[in-house]
C-alpha cells in the first residue's frame, strides 16, 4: 500500500485527524528545508506537502507567490526536489510526501517522475488541472506516485463523483474562493460540501486554504478527516529565514496537532 | 489538411493539440456557465443583431481597407492595403472583443468586470464598454507598463476604471493575467473577466477570435470589391494574437492567401531576448492552455524583451500553435528596431502612425515584399494607433517633452 493511504487510514482506524503541513522546496534554501521536513514530523506533522516553485502560480495569494519567487531565485527544480526527498528519506521512510505544483513543470520531467522508485515521493496534486483529469492524461503513471484532485466550493454536483472517482490518494478540499492565503471561512458552507463529497467517496477529504487559527483547526476536524496548513507557516519560514530560529513553527504545529486531536 | 472552421476547437478546446482547460478547479464552474451562455446566444439573431449595431455604431465598422499608395510606391512590387483597425472607436481591434463579451457579461447578470493589459488598449476597450453599461470595472496591468502606457493609465482612469499596477514576476502582462485570474477565483460568482487576446482556458480562444473575426470577414468583402480577388497575403503582429486571429480565420480554407504572422523579435530572436515563442518557444502550458512557450528545460517561463508591451508575452493564442504546425500560418519575427524604423516611416509615407505591436507588420513588408510580383495584393492588418507609444518612442529617440 501506498505510504499515504496506509497514514491516512491508520489516522482514521485510531479515530485521529491528519495534520498537513506545506513549505516551498528551496525557501530559503534546501537545507533549510530538509531541516524544517524532519521539524515537521517532530512536531507532529502527518503529512508534508512541498510546494514546487513555478513562475507563474496563478492559485497561490502573496506569501506563497514570494516564496515562489524566492525559490526560484535559488534556482530550485523539480529535479533538485527529488534529491531533496531522497536525503530526507535516509532517515525518514514513513512520511508521506505530495508534490504540490503546477502542470508545466511536471510535464518538463516526466522522465524523472515516472523514475521516481518506492522510497521517494508518495504523491502529487497538480493545482492547474481540471480534477477529471489525472497523471497519466500526461504520461505519468507511475505505481509508487498517486493523484490528489482539488474540490472547490464551486464544483457542481455532477462532478463531484468524478473527481472523486479519479483521485487516489485524499481529496483536497479547497475550503474558499480564493487564493491560498486568504481569510474568511464559511464554516457552514465547508461542512456541507465535505460532507456532500464524502456522499460519493471513501478517500479521506482534508481541508486546505485560509486555515489561520487553532479555532479553525479545531471546528474543521470535526467534519474532515484533516487539515492543510500553508501560508502560516511560510509566512513564519521567512520571518526567521536569517536567524533560522525555527521553534515557534514547531509550537505552532503542535497547537494545531492538539487542536485537531 | 482537412477542413477545420467548424471544427475547431472540439469539445474540450483543443485546437490539435493545443489549447485545453489547465485552470484550478474554481474557475471550471464559471469556463463551464461562459462556454453554456455563449453557445446558447452565439447564433440567435437577437444577439447577433445587438452586436452587430454596436459595432456599427458604438465601434464605427466597419473599418476601411486603404490603399497605401506611398509604401506600394517605395516597394514597387505589388499592392499594399491597410485593413484601417486603427480608425475604431478607441483606436485599436480590442474594442471588437470587448463589445462581444461585455454583452455575454450582461446576459449572465454580472455586476463586475475585470481585465488585464498589456498596451493599455485591452483595458481601455474594457473601461469603455463597462462605463457605458454603468458596470464596476478592475485593470491589472504590470508596473513596468503602467510605466510605459501611460497615456492608457490615464485613459483607464477617466473611464472610471481601477488600474491595479502588478509588481510580481516580470511585471509585465502575463503577471497582469496571473492577478486577473487571483481575482477571478476569489470573486467568480459577481465577476466577469474579459480576457483580451486568443489565449486563456477555453472557451476564451474561441470566444475572442469570432468577436474579431469580423475584421477577416469584411477584408474577404472588401478584397473582392476592390481587387476582385482575394489578397496574396495577410500581415498580422502576434503577441497573444487576436487581432491576427481575427484577421485569419475567415481565411483559414481560402488556401491562396498567404497568412503571415509576425512576432516580437526584441534584441534579436538568436540573442534570446525576445517575445516570439511560434519562433523559438517549446509546447507547454500557461495561463489555461497548452500552446508555444518561451521556457526553460525546467519548464519555468522565461522572461521577455519587447519595445512593445502589447507583445510583451511568452506565450500565444493556442489556435495561432495549430496553424503553425500544420503548415496553414507562417510565423515569422521583427526586432525592436527594425520595428521603430517601420513606425517612423509609415508615420511619415502614410499619414498613419501605427502603434508599435502594428509596426512589427508593417517591417515585415520589407523581406516580403521582395518575394511578390507587382500584381500581388498584400493587406496589413493595422492593429491599432500609435498614439499611445508616443513617450516610449520619443524616450528611445532622447526626445524630452
Amino acid at each position: 500500500m501506498n505510504r499515504l493511504t496506509s497514514t491516512l487510514s491508520n489516522l482514521k482506524s485510531n479515530n485521529q485527524k491528519a495534520l498537513v503541513a506545506y513549505l516551498v522546496a528551496g525557501d530559503p534554501d534546501m537545507d533549510t528545508t530538509l531541516d524544517l521536513m524532519h521539524l515537521f514530523v517532530e512536531s507532529g506533522v502527518d503529512v508534508i506537502e512541498i510546494g514546487v516553485p513555478f513562475t507563474d502560480p496563478i492559485a497561490e495569494g502573496p506569501t506563497i507567490q514570494r516564496a515562489h519567487d524566492r525559490a526560484l531565485k535559488n534556482n530550485i527544480s523539480l529535479k533538485m526536489i527529488l534529491s531533496l526527498v531522497d536525503q530526507f528519506r535516509e532517515t525518514n521512510k514513513d512520511t508521506p510526501i505530495v508534490l504540490m505544483g503546477y502542470l508545466n513543470t511536471f510535464i518538463s520531467h516526466i522522465d524523472m517522475v515516472q523514475a521516481t522508485g518506492k522510497d521517494g515521493i508518495d504523491s502529487i496534486l497538480v493545482v492547474d488541472i481540471p480534477g477529471e483529469l489525472n497523471l497519466e492524461s500526461y504520461g505519468i503513471s507511475n505505481p509508487n506516485i498517486n493523484t490528489i484532485s482539488l474540490i472547490s466550493p464551486t464544483t457542481k454536483e455532477n462532478r463531484v463523483e468524478l473527481i472523486a472517482n479519479n483521485s487516489t490518494g485524499f481529496i483536497y478540499y479547497v475550503n474558499l474562493r480564493g487564493v491560498t492565503g486568504s481569510s474568511n471561512l464559511d464554516i457552514t458552507e465547508i461542512e456541507n460540501n465535505i460532507n456532500r463529497i464524502k456522499q460519493y467517496t471513501d478517500l479521506p477529504t482534508l481541508a486546505g486554504f485560509g486555515i489561520k487559527s487553532t479555532e479553525d483547526a479545531k471546528t474543521l476536524a470535526k467534519f474532515s478527516d484533516g487539515i492543510i496548513i500553508g501560508s502560516s507557516i511560510v509566512e513564519m519560514i521567512n520571518e526567521a529565514s536569517k536567524t533560522k530560529e525555527f521553534d515557534r513553527i514547531g509550537k505552532y504545529l503542535k497547537e494545531m496537532k492538539t487542536a485537531i486531536a | 489538411m482537412t477542413s477545420n472552421k467548424i471544427n475547431y476547437p472540439d469539445k474540450e478546446g483543443f485546437f490539435g493539440e493545443f489549447g485545453g482547460k489547465f485552470v484550478p478547479e474554481t474557475l471550471m464552474y464559471a469556463l463551464e456557465e461562459l462556454e453554456n451562455t455563449y453557445n446558447g446566444l452565439k447564433d440567435s439573431e437577437e444577439f447577433k443583431k445587438e452586436f452587430y449595431s454596436d459595432l456599427s455604431a458604438f465601434v464605427g465598422r466597419p473599418s476601411p481597407l486603404y490603399f497605401a499608395q506611398r509604401l506600394t510606391e517605395k516597394y514597387q512590387s505589388g499592392n499594399i492595403w491597410l485593413k484601417r483597425e486603427d480608425l475604431n472607436h478607441t483606436g485599436a481591434h480590442k474594442i471588437n472583443n470587448t463589445v462581444g463579451q461585455i454583452l455575454l457579461a450582461k446576459y449572465m447578470g454580472k455586476k463586475r468586470i475585470i481585465a488585464e493589459t498589456g498596451a493599455g488598449q485591452h483595458g481601455v476597450a474594457t473601461a469603455t464598454v463597462a462605463a457605458r453599461l454603468g458596470l464596476e470595472c478592475h485593470i491589472y496591468m504590470g508596473s513596468e507598463d503602467v510605466r510605459r502606457q501611460s497615456l492608457n493609465v490615464y485613459r483607464i482612469k477617466l473611464l472610471g476604471a481601477q488600474v491595479h499596477a502588478v509588481d510580481s514576476g516580470s511585471a509585465t502582462l502575463k503577471d497582469a493575467l496571473n492577478e486577473a485570474m487571483r481575482d477571478w477565483v476569489t470573486n467568480i460568482d459577481d465577476t466577469y473577466y474579459i480576457i483580451g487576446s486568443v489565449t486563456g482556458p477555453h472557451p476564451y480562444p474561441m470566444i475572442v477570435r469570432d468577436f474579431n473575426s469580423v475584421v477577416g470577414q469584411e477584408v474577404i468583402k472588401q478584397s473582392d470589391e476592390l481587387f476582385n480577388k482575394m489578397p496574396d497575403a495577410i500581415v498580422a503582429c502576434v503577441g497573444g494574437g487576436s487581432n491576427a486571429m481575427g484577421i485569419f480565420y475567415p481565411f483559414i480554407d481560402l488556401k491562396e492567401t498567404r497568412l503571415i504572422g509576425v512576432e516580437a523579435g526584441g534584441k534579436g530572436v538568436s540573442t534570446g531576448e525576445h517575445a516570439a515563442p511560434l519562433n523559438d518557444g517549446t509546447p507547454g502550458v500557461l495561463h489555461g492552455a497548452r500552446s508555444y512557450l518561451m521556457q526553460d528545460e525546467a519548464g519555468q517561463v522565461k522572461d521577455t524583451k519587447s519595445v512593445s508591451a502589447g507583445l510583451d508575452y511568452p506565450g500565444v493564442g493556442p489556435e495561432h500553435s495549430w496553424l503553425k504546425d500544420i503548415g496553414r500560418a507562417e510565423y515569422v519575427a521583427v526586432s525592436d528596431d527594425d520595428a521603430l524604423k517601420a513606425f517612423h516611416e509609415v508615420t511619415e509615407l502614410e499619414g498613419i502612425m501605427p502603434a508599435l505591436e502594428t509596426a512589427h507588420a508593417f517591417a515585415y513588408l520589407e523581406p516580403l515584399m521582395k518575394e511578390l510580383d507587382s500584381s500581388a495584393n498584400v493587406v496589413i492588418n493595422v492593429s491599432g494607433r500609435g498614439d499611445k507609444d508616443i513617450n516610449t518612442v520619443a524616450e528611445i529617440d532622447g526626445i524630452e517633452f
